[in-house]
């Protein structure tokens, strides 16, 4: 993985699926303010040497086989001003839904965790008060049903959804340099709670039909008997 | 005796601006609809776990059914008048969504949303855009205007609204509550009070001086031939009255249409433009963020869009209503179309987040003029009385250009991997079919100006009359229609009450 950040001060996430080789490079633009400056690769807090440099760019290179090698590492050019780029090395981090899922009481419920890499394994649990509780299929293959869409899309659906199915999931992907967790939730409603305004509407249409439709049968009624007046008019 | 209580002709005003209003709910959900729902397909599609091409079928069948309905939307206008057609319109669309809500399959979406919902909507916006044709004539363009703004505010508030639904009920929910929201549609089609007999057939290079001295003929499409024994009561329906087995085809579906010259320039126009009209407008956001603009920001960008839509609708009404532009209405159409070809033509130049900016609002300028007068100039051509077959066989000839102009883009996106070139493709489409149209009406109106002079000449009868501006071969053509007004022209009495009506 190649790298390349130019000009003033900037983070990039980058992420690391499995132990892999990673090269960082600094690339400074060529009609910056900045000349020669003095290169600074750091690890965190502590300085780490690089391993190749040209004209305007500063690389190094890492290895990365276990989790205390994902760090942020940050290159920092000091000359008449000091310009950095800080990059973040972690784990995939899980997509999925920010907002609370909202489902209905004997419907479907579905949560997809998206990953960039395909992790080892995937696993699902739900929050019961403070633990947590695993979600295994097998022992209830009625209720639960885990779907691997894909090598990065697990799915997991609930079926028969109940009251007390609301609350809080996790969905966890497990790589070899780290975990990713992300954090759904899930609200179960009663079919009366949308009936409500739904029945509202269908009122103020009723009513507003019926008011048209009155109001045209009153003008009409009106204009007959104006007609009427007029047509004995036009016979005198 | 004195008739003038009685207006035969178009009311341009009154009840009929209680019309426009119901035109506007009912346009605007019937354009609007479709594109809410666009915020409710991702959750659909993990719900259902389809790709997203299934998903966009569902927008694409509904778009189908509503331009491809519109020949049996015009047929049943054409039976029952527009109130029924629209109320009815109504009813499917709540049938349909509240049956979406408890679908379980996406084939189920397919019919419950794409078919019935979408049919329920054909019913919708072929009525609305008749009816104007019934209630207005001197203020028809600002009518045309007024109803089509609706597009753009029903989408200004039907997107916050979906988005407001959808975290609080879900997808199912969302679809029940707009089941009921749809409804109102009804509402609208209870404004659409049936107007009476004497509906003036009119015609372009009428002034608005000359308009008053415009006699009405009272006939639409030979249903009330012997109206015009009977005095016109304001309230009447629009097909009492006897049928000719004759007329019984053309009743239904006008097919002559298809030799008169002005539909046939139109035609042609419109499903060329509309092959460059829609893609543009899919495909801003997703070109905004190409450039790396954040996601806000570009829907921002279909937000100043709506905006100035909105304000441009009937703000282009009242100016094609205006005595300089009205005549030449067909010019000012075809300006507007090729001015949204140069707006796309020079998209490609803006490469800043301002320079979108001000593309999107000259966009918005022009994508409102156009849907202002879309109609408008299609009812100047036919008159308000074929307008009725007319729209439903203009909306089925758009509808395969319509659905295939996004898809073309696309590819060309995907294959060029630029968007510039979509941007060239709509723009040179656009401008090819504004001049097309700029070119061809110079010449209808040349045509229809000699025509005229012609009639004029061998018109005998001492009252200047003007009927409609038809070409002669087409006059010939309808003379079946026309047959019945040319026998009281020659009676002195039937003359005298005509003349009386027509003022």
């Amino acid at each position: 993985l190649i790298i390349g950040v130019s000009g003033t001060a900037l983070q990039k996430n980058v992420s690391v699926g499995s132990p892999a080789k990673v090269e960082l490079t600094c690339k400074l633009d060529e009609n910056s303010n900045l000349k020669n400056p003095q290169v600074t690769w750091k690890k965190g807090s502590e300085t780490i040497s690089h391993t190749s440099k040209t004209k305007n760019s500063w690389t190094i290179q890492l290895t990365i086989s276990d989790a205390s090698h994902l760090a942020s590492y940050s290159c920092i050019l000091k000359g008449e001003v000091e310009v950095s780029a800080t990059f973040h090395l972690q784990v995939p981090k899980i997509e999925g839904k920010e907002k609370p899922i909202i489902t209905y009481e004997g419907d479907l419920a579905v949560m997809v965790c998206k990953t960039e890499y395909a992790p080892m394994n995937w696993t699902w649990s739900m929050s019961n008060g403070t633990e947590l509780v695993a979600i295994n299929p097998s022992s209830d293959a009625n209720k639960f049903r885990i779907k691997r869409q894909s090598a990065n899309v697990n799915r997991l659906e609930i079926l028969k959804l109940t009251k007390e199915d609301s609350g809080v999931y996790w969905c966890e992907a497990v790589f070899r340099l780290g975990n990713s967790k992300r954090r759904f939730e899930l609200k179960v409603l009663s079919i009366f709670v949308p009936l409500k305004p739904f029945i509202a509407v269908v009122a103020e249409v009723v009513i507003l039909v019926t008011t048209i439709t009155l109001y045209e049968v009153y003008s009409k009624n009106k204009g007959e008997e104006g007609e009427r007046e007029f047509d004995q008019i036009e016979q005198l | 005796a004195s008739e003038a209580g009685r207006a035969p002709g178009p009311p341009d005003g009154g009840w009929g601006w209680m019309v426009v209003f119901g035109a506007f709910v009912s346009i605007g959900f019937a354009y609007a609809f479709p594109k809410g729902l666009a915020i409710f397909f991702k959750e659909i599609q993990d719900f259902f776990g389809t790709s997203y091409s299934e998903i966009a079928w569902v927008s694409s069948i509904m778009l189908a059914t509503t331009y491809g309905a519109g020949p049996i939307s015009s047929i049943l206008v054409n039976r029952y008048g527009s109130r029924p057609v629209v109320m009815f319109g109504g009813l499917l669309c709540g049938v349909g969504m509240i049956s979406a809500a408890f679908c379980t399959s996406i084939l189920q979406l397919y019919i419950c949303v794409g078919f019935i919902t979408g049919f329920g909507l054909a019913l919708n916006l072929q009525p609305s855009v008749i009816i104007i044709g019934k209630y207005f004539l001197k203020r028809r363009p600002i009518a045309n205007g007024l109803a089509m703004a609706g597009s753009p505010v029903m989408l200004c508030t039907l997107a916050p609204l979906n988005q407001f639904l959808f975290d609080n009920f879900g997808w199912r929910g969302s679809f029940l509550i707009l089941g009921a929201i749809l409804l109102n549609c009804c509402v609208a089609g209870a404004l659409f009070r049936p107007i009476g007999a004497g509906t003036a057939l009119v015609k372009t290079q009428v002034t608005e001086e000359g308009k008053d001295a415009l006699k009405g003929k009272f006939t639409e499409d030979g249903k009330e031939m012997s109206s015009a024994l009977n005095v016109p009561m304001e309230n009447k329906t629009e097909d009492e009255g006897e049928k000719d087995c004759f007329k019984k085809i053309n009743q239904y579906l006008d097919f002559s249409l298809f030799k008169h010259r002005g539909f046939l320039i139109y035609l042609i126009g419109n499903v060329l433009m509309f092959l460059g009209f829609f893609a543009p407008i899919v495909f801003l956001a997703p070109y905004a963020k190409h450039t790396g603009i954040d996601e806000y920001s570009a829907a921002f960008l279909l937000s100043i869009l709506a905006i100035v839509d909105m304000v441009a609708r009937p703000t282009t009404g009242i100016v094609a209503n205006s005595k300089w532009v009205r005549p030449r209405i067909q010019y000012f159409f075809s300006f507007a179309i090729a001015f949204n070809g140069a707006c796309h033509l020079l998209c490609p130049l803006a490469s800043s987040y301002t320079g979108l900016i001000v593309y999107s609002s000259f966009f918005g300028l022009a994508f409102g003029m156009v849907c202002a007068m879309l109609f408008e100039t299609l009812m100047d051509l036919v008159g308000a009385a074929r307008f009725t077959s007319a729209v439903g066989l203009v909306t089925i000839a758009e509808c395969c250009t319509i659905l295939l102009g996004p898809p073309i883009g696309g590819i060309l996106i995907d294959t060029f991997g630029d968007y510039k070139y979509m941007f060239i493709k709509c723009g040179a489409v656009m401008v090819l079919a504004g001049t097309f149209l700029f070119i061809m009406n110079y010449y209808n109106y040349r045509m229809l100006a000699k025509e005229e002079k012609e009639r004029k000449t061998k018109e005998e009868d001492p009252k200047s009359v003007r009927t409609e501006n038809e070409g002669r071969k087409n006059w010939n053509k309808d003379s079946t229609q026309d047959g019945p007004e040319l026998e009281p022209l020659r009676e002195e009495g039937e003359g005298v009450k005509k003349e009386m009506n027509g003022t």
